[in-house]
This record gives structure tokens, sequence and C-alpha cells, in this order.
């Protein structure tokens, strides 16, 4: 139990490092492939400026909140096999 | 676009709207500063404001103490010389807090640490401590004294009166207040300040845009496109990414790995009330954080639009903000705008010295005199707030060009020299102390030595590039990365490998109740980092 959640928290950390690298360096997506650029405007801005501020605003929170529940979520499993080990071992309360 | 007056002098004239707006604000600083005073009997309420601050409030003042004078001065005159390049920089110092709650700060925040380096005694022992302190109180200096001396240049337009002068005034009553209120004065004055800031900069350009023409002033920070065709006219560049794929990508070692091991943003996530409500918090800094950080962007979009439209140029282009405000609007809202400036520099600034005084204070101390009584650590505490203030200050007056030609060339140094040894020791057991010693000492002074400001034929990059920091830490970061790692390797075999003390504080850390030897210990993956590291290192050195 304790290593699938060891497993999970390396995947999980992983995952949210790389959604928000990309949500804060979303411009680089547009140096690294000069074809997005010309993909058009949004609310009257360039898509390459518009974009990138909104990743970096709004997509940040996104991430975030999803990072909350997850990373909470990981927190209580922990705690749960953590319990569930010291109550195996006699460790445990009454 | 409405005709305008273009002011010779951009001094306020109506300074008495300006002193009582701004009075009326300090009075609050100090009556929550007060109130803050009286709620700390502890260290644990003096640098962590007793682990109770919820997310909200945390969120809010995450986004302050992150919000610096630059925010309001500093971006948009490097936005009307980069133009949009350095809007890209800007919107990724969003990533500080999550990337440091997500990699370091639940489980520091998990053994009740103070600063980062509460970790590093605990992981890596007394010298490195002393090591990695001294640099981070380095930066923290750097850091302070680029926000004194805005504040004097802030209340030197207010007041037209002299730097000197605008200085004492401006650091008196500022450091004043900080001392006052400890961390729970801080984190609460740093949510207020941030309400502040948000008001002040958003409305005023909201106004500041009608008069140019921009149907959008009703949501400034995201709704100026319809300007869009208008500034390519008379700037046709304005949009152009203008660096190549290398520029973008060294933002990542320099300006996202750097704020990473920044103490004060660090100690942010420790004051939460939990693991959890630090995590949410997160979430209200994002929001917070983007809505200030689009409207200076707006400000910067609006600086250029102006000097481009009017031919007048801006001879003090730190200043655009207030300048606009000063063009356009009446004299109360430009008064607006400087307490908002002094809001952002005074909340980072606080943020600054309460980490002087927890890095001196506790951290330091707590390897000089280890014994102390809490009682006497608590006046120690304060008084080492109040040195780290008035050591800023007196530096300010005259300061060495070394320490002021940017702050933003010192996260550059904080990544070389810190951020691998807080990233791998929580991480990696394997994570050696004498390793981190030598890689963070050999890569700090190669960072320095390279930079444009020390030896002027030994430079890595050029321009501004090598000004900020980028081109050198392209080369100085991941070699910090690969030395640590293939050190620590060799360290241990030598024999001088962690104790098992220092490898168990992982598991505890990371909230499980037992030890396993193979978490976090392999080494495949680190060495696939090391040999990494090593190529955009020597990818750094190519010709800029």
């Amino acid at each position: 139990m304790k290593e699938k959640l060891y497993k999970k928290e390396m995947v999980v950390t992983i995952v949210f490092i790389i959604l928000y690298t990309l949500c804060a360096h979303t411009a680089s997506l547009f140096v690294l492939f000069p074809g997005l650029q010309g993909l058009g405007h949004m609310w009257g801005f360039p898509i390459h400026y518009i974009v990138p501020i909104l990743t970096g605003w709004f997509g940040m929170a996104i991430i975030a909140v999803i990072a909350a529940i997850v990373c909470n979520k990981l927190d209580d499993e922990i705690e749960a096999a953590n319990s569930a080990d010291d109550a195996a071992s006699g460790k445990g309360g009454a | 676009m409405q005709p305008i007056k273009i002011p010779e002098v951009f001094v306020m004239t109506d300074v008495w709207t300006a002193v009582i707006i701004i009075g009326i604000m300090f009075a609050l600083f100090y009556y929550i500063g007060y109130r803050g005073m009286k709620m700390t009997t502890s260290t644990d309420d003096l640098y962590a404001a007793g682990f109770k601050i919820g997310p909200i409030a945390n969120g809010l003042a995450m986004a302050s103490t992150w919000a610096s004078l630059a925010t309001f001065l500093g971006v948009s005159a490097l936005i009307l010389k980069l133009q949009v390049p350095f809007v890209y920089l800007w919107i990724q110092w969003a990533l500080s807090i999550p990337l440091i709650t997500l990699l370091y700060g639940t489980s520091m925040r998990r053994m009740r640490a103070y600063t980062p380096c509460t970790f590093i005694k605990a992981r890596y022992g007394n010298p490195a401590t002393m090591v990695i302190a001294c640099w981070m109180i380095l930066v923290m200096i750097m850091y302070a004294l680029g926000q004194l001396i805005g504040l004097g240049q802030t209340v030197e337009v207010l007041f037209g009166v002299k730097y000197e002068i605008a200085l004492l005034i401006s650091g008196v009553v500022v450091i004043g207040y900080m001392v006052a209120g400890g961390m729970t004065g801080a984190s609460y004055n740093a949510a207020f300040q941030m309400v502040i800031m948000m008001i002040t900069m958003v409305v005023p350009i909201g106004y500041v845009m009608k008069l140019m023409g921009s149907s959008g002033w009703w949501f400034p920070p995201l709704a100026y496109g319809d300007m869009t065709e208008s500034m390519l006219k008379v700037i046709p560049t304005f949009f152009d990414t203008k660096y190549d794929f290398r520029w973008y990508f060294a933002l990542i070692p320099a300006f996202t790995l750097g704020p990473v091991a920044l103490p004060h943003l660090a100690a942010r996530v420790f004051t939460s009330s939990s693991l959890k409500s630090a995590r949410w918090a997160v979430v209200w800094f994002a929001l917070f954080l983007g809505f200030l950080f689009s409207a200076t962007y707006v400000v910067g979009f609006a600086g250029n639009y102006f000097q481009a439209t009017t031919g007048v140029i801006i001879k003090k282009p730190d200043q655009i903000t207030l300048i606009l405000q000063l063009i356009y609007s009446p004299q109360w809202v430009a008064a607006f705008v400087v307490a908002g400036a002094l809001a952002a520099g005074v909340s980072t600034l606080n943020g600054n010295l309460m980490a002087i005084a927890a890095l001196v204070g506790s951290d330091i101390l707590g390897i000089v005199a280890p014994k102390m009584d809490p009682k006497r650590k608590l006046k120690v505490g304060f008084i080492c707030l109040a040195a780290g203030g008035i050591v800023a200050l007196l530096l300010a007056f005259n300061p060495p060009t070394f320490l002021v030609t940017s702050i933003l060339w010192a996260f550059g140094l904080l990544a070389s020299t810190a951020t691998p040894g807080i990233l791998m020791g929580v991480w990696w057991k394997q994570a050696n102390k004498y390793a981190l010693i030598v890689s963070s000492m050999i890569c700090g002074i190669i960072f320095i030595v390279i930079s444009p400001y020390v030896i002027k034929s030994i430079v890595v990059g050029k321009g501004v590039t090598a000004a900020l920091g980028m081109s050198g830490g392209l080369v100085t970061i991941p070699l910090s990365f690969a030395l640590f790692i293939i050190l620590s390797l060799i360290f241990n075999k030598m024999g001088w490998a962690p104790s098992q003390e220092e490898k168990s504080l992982l598991d505890r850390i990371h909230g499980w109740n037992d030890y396993r030897e193979n978490r976090y210990n392999g080494t495949g993956w680190p060495v696939a980092v090391a040999i990494v590291c090593l190529a955009i290192s020597w990818w750094g050195l190519q010709p800029w």
C-alpha cells in the first residue's frame, strides 16, 4: 500500500511540475514553434501575446485547484496508511 | 484620443492630498502592526505568525510579498525597453509559490520550519547552513536595498525633496511598523497591502486607457485588445518575440529556479494554518497575482503607446506608472497610485527583513548559541529585525554598485547556490553535505565572476541578457545541480554518506511514519539529471 502511495507521490509531483511549467512558460512554445504565432487573434490581441497571459494567470489557478485537491487527498491516503500500519503493529490508540 | 497636457517636471503639485491619503494608509499599517505585536509572544509568532494564517489572507499575503516595488515601477520600465519578451519574463514569476509549495513548502511546514535553512540545518548540518544562510542574507539585502531605494525615489517624486531626505523619511516610517508587528502583523498587513495594490494599479490605469481611446477601460487587464492595431501602426515590432529559444529557455534556471529558494516566499507557505490551507492559498495567490501582473502589462503597453504617439521620451522609465497618472489623471488619483507603489515596496521589504531576522536570529543564532532561552531568543529576533532594516537603510544612502545592479540578477545567484541543496535535499537521500558546500561555493563564485559586474573581460552573454544573469545562470545553475549530484555520489563512496538521522528526516517530512531505505534513494534519475544539466551548461557557454 505505502509503496503504491510513494509511487503516486512521485508521479503527482512530476506531472504538476510539468503542468505548472507549461502554464508559466507557454510563450516558449510560440518561440519553439513559430507557426503557432500565425494562428490569428483572440479578443483583439495576437494569439501569442494573450494566450501566455491567460495560461500564466487562469491556467496556473486551475492547475493549483487540481493540485490542492489531488495532493490533499494523497496526504489523507498517506495518513490512513500510517494509521493502518500503527494499528497493525499495536501502536494505535484505544 | 483626448488632447493631453504634458508637465515639464514630473512631481506632484498637490502634495497635501497625497500626504493625507498616504498618512491614512500608514496609520492603518501601524494599527495592524500594533495588533500583530499584541499577538506575538513566542518565536513561532515572530517568524511564522504562529502557523495560523488562513488560505485567503495567506494567498493575498503571498502575492503581496512577491509583488515588489518593481511591479509598480520596474516592470513597466523594462517593458518600455524590451516590450513583449519582458511580459513573457514577468508572467513566469507566478510559478514561484506553486513550485515552492509543491516541491518543499508543505514538507518543511511539517517540520515547522521558519526558513529553508531550518531544513538545511537538520539535513546537512551547521557548516552547510552557514554557507547557504550567508548567500540568502546577501540576496535578501540586495532585495531589501532595491525596495528602500525605490521607496526613497517614490517619496522624492511625491514631495520633490532630496533623495537622502526621502530615503530617511520612508526608511524610518516603514522599518518602525515592521519591527512592531513581527510576522503576524506582517502577514495581515501584506494581505491588506495586496488589496491596496490591486485597486491602485487597476482602477487608475483603466482611466488612462479610456483617455487613450480604449473601449476596454472597464477591465484593463484583458480588455485593451482594441488598441492592438493602433499600437502596431506606431510600433510595428511591439508584439515580436525578438529573441531565440535559448533566451526563453534561460528564463527557467534563472527566474524560475531562483525564486524557488527565496526565504521570504517560502516563509509565506510556512505561516499557513495547515498543509491543506497552504495548498488552497496557492490558488488565491495565482488569481490575485495574475490580476495585478496583467494590469502591469497594460501600464507597459500604455507607456510604449504614449512615447510613440506623443514623441515624448520618458527620461526616468522606472517612474512610468506614476508619470502616466500625473499626465492623465487628477492629482488625487495619482496620489492613490503612489500609495499603491509604497504598499508594494513596504510588503516586500517587510518579507525581506523578516527573512533576514529569521536567518540570523533563528538559523545562525541557533548554531552559535543553541541553548539560549526562548524569551531571550524572541528579544534577539526583534533586534535582528531592526538591525536588518538599519543596515539596509544605511547601505541605501550610498549603495555599493555591486549590490544595486539588479535584483533580478540576484535570483540567478540564489539558484546557483541554494536551490540545488534545497530541492535535492528534500527529494534525494544521497544528497551530501560536503557536496553542497563545494558546489554552492564554486558555482556562486563562477556566477559572480562571469557576470558583467566584476571582470569585464570574462562575461558570458551580452547586454540585458547578461545584466539580468540569464546567460550566466544558464551556465552555473545546471552546473551546480550536476556538480552537487556527482560530488554527492563520490563523497558517499568515500565514506562521508548522510547519517541515518539525516536520511530519516526525508521520510518524516514527506508524511511517512516509518523509514524505508528505498524511498527517495535512486541513483539512476539523479545521474540522468546531472548529464542533462551538463549538456545545458555547455549550451549556455556557446556564444550569445
